[in-house]
């Protein structure tokens, strides 16, 4: 019940709070900010990589956001959500993940755990009833099918994507 | 004129990269037959009579000790079979299962098979029976091993939002395996140190003669793969989920919430380690697939993704 009130509320807050409720962003590459969620609209304002935004919504592969007075749509993938250099606790608001500063419980729930670590790892012992436990839950591909079945998932033919051109710059994991 | 110039500096690259391999395989090769021999040299001796002075262990090596590293079953040069491939994921995945067991939820990981192997469907790939399960961890974090063997964290389901997204996840893991990212890497120097040298592992079912190709345990897990082998897996791994007839956008949202995710944060820290950031990950999925997935229409199914208790 709790984890179904915190989406909820969230989401309660961002339509109240409307452009108020705005989580920040950064520009990865050149782009343009269009009038609606399509290529086809009308180019609002240019934007260069590196320009900070601020993320009003989202829309399947869409944000719209401001950027300095310019608002619109840009493509999902030319924005970087996260306060990014401002030396970040995240914000993920938008995207629907409630962040770790956003729910509390996770923290608590997290707290005094240790992550995996590349000792952990290195250390490991093979487990012969983890990997029967796992081979047994294996699934036939008739019992896929009907399962994509079942929520009209239909298999459609889209071309693979070219190897775009190297060299983007990198970000550091330090700086979220 | 420039293009040209490019095209040829990249296959020349390429052709370097390819020696390079070979020479790799070469070592390992050499390496592999040194310790093999070794073996042979510290075995005991068969009873025998004494009849001589000469013991076999001092006897010059014969031509049947030189061992043929075809028999091992690993292809050092070309391509790994199925069978092989499913060996060495098996032998990865036992110990990865070691360091961190299933979640007890028979109905997660039945969930999570079943869109696993919807996705996998789309791949062509055949003679591959493919593995999902959900490592009981709060780390966030995905793995995949050769020959089929998938796994994503507890604390990476948690924050996913649909199926879409798990497909998202499940299709950049599949994209390695269909890839054969990790055995490029078993094939490279970068293992060759560890070999022969793995810690020997009596637990049952262990396969030893992989773990030697492996290293220790799971280790080949936290070294995580190149950067374009990341890259490679999202720009692939966004068609499987397309083809599969979710939500191309699964795998680009869960990449922005960790790249909103902070810094400092145990969770995330192996997978800091082995993983470009996830706005790198995100520019460079984004001139890969600039306007040519505007016109897909995918499902996100948020009501059928598995409650995790």
């Amino acid at each position: 019940m709790k984890k179904f009130l915190i989406p909820v509320s969230a989401f309660l807050l961002c339509v109240s709070a409307a452009s108020a409720w705005a989580s920040p962003g950064t520009v990865l590459r050149n782009e343009r900010l269009f009038s609606q969620p399509t290529s086809g609209s009308k180019v609002e304002a240019n934007v260069a990589k590196g320009t900070s935004v601020n993320i009003l919504s989202k829309q399947g592969g869409w944000l719209r956001v401001t950027a300095g007075r310019s608002t619109g749509w840009i493509r999902l993938l030319s924005v970087r959500a996260g306060a990014g250099g401002s030396g970040g606790s995240g914000v993920g608001d938008v995207f629907g993940a409630a962040t770790t500063r956003s729910d509390p419980s996770r923290v608590v729930a997290v707290a005094g755990l240790r992550g995996l670590n590349d000792e952990d790892l290195k250390q490991a012992k093979f487990n012969a009833d983890e990997l029967a436990r796992l081979e047994a839950g294996t699934v036939t591909t008739s019992q896929a099918q009907s399962f994509a079945k079942q929520s009209g998932l239909i298999a459609v033919n889209v071309p693979g994507l070219p190897e775009p051109k190297p060299a983007q710059s990198s970000s550091s994991w330090e700086n979220n | 004129m420039k293009t040209k110039l490019m095209v040829l500096a990249i296959s020349l690259a390429s052709f370097s990269g390819v020696a390079m391999g070979f020479d790799f395989g070469k070592l390992l090769e050499d390496r592999l037959n040194q310790e093999l021999n070794k073996d042979k040299k510290t075995q005991p001796a068969p009873a025998q009579p004494p009849a001589g002075a000469q013991s076999a262990a001092a006897s010059p090596p014969t031509s049947k000790q030189k061992v043929d590293v075809g028999q091992l079953g690993f292809a050092l040069f070309g391509d790994y079979s199925p069978e092989e491939e499913n060996r060495i994921g098996k032998q990865i995945s036992g110990n990865l299962l070691g360091a961190v067991p299933l979640v007890r939820d028979d109905g997660l990981q039945r969930y999570v098979n079943l869109v696993g192997n919807w996705v996998a469907l789309q791949t062509g790939r055949k003679n591959t029976t493919w593995h999902f399960g959900v490592l009981d961890s709060e780390d966030i974090n995905a793995f995949a091993a050769p020959g089929g063997y998938i796994f994503l964290t507890k604390g990476l389901y948690r924050r996913l939002n649909n199926e879409a997204e798990l497909a998202g996840v499940l299709a950049h893991e599949i994209a390695h395996v269909t890839q054969r990212h990790h055995l490029k890497v078993l094939k490279k120097s970068s293992l060759i140190g560890a070999l022969g040298q793995a810690a020997s592992s009596k637990a049952q079912g262990s396969d030893q003669m992989v773990q030697n190709l492996i290293g220790n345990g799971a280790e080949i897990m936290a070294r995580g793969l190149d950067k374009d082998a990341e890259f490679e897996a999202d720009r692939v791994g966004i068609v499987f989920a397309a083809r599969a007839g979710y939500d191309v956008w699964g795998l680009p949202n869960v990449l922005q919430d960790m790249a909103a995710l902070p810094a400092k944060d145990n969770r995330t820290s192996l997978l800091y380690k082995t993983h470009p950031h996830p706005a790198d990950r995100l520019a460079a999925l984004g001139e890969a697939v600039d306007g040519r997935l505007d016109d897909i229409q995918g499902k996100e199914l948020a009501n059928r993704l598995y409650k995790i208790r």
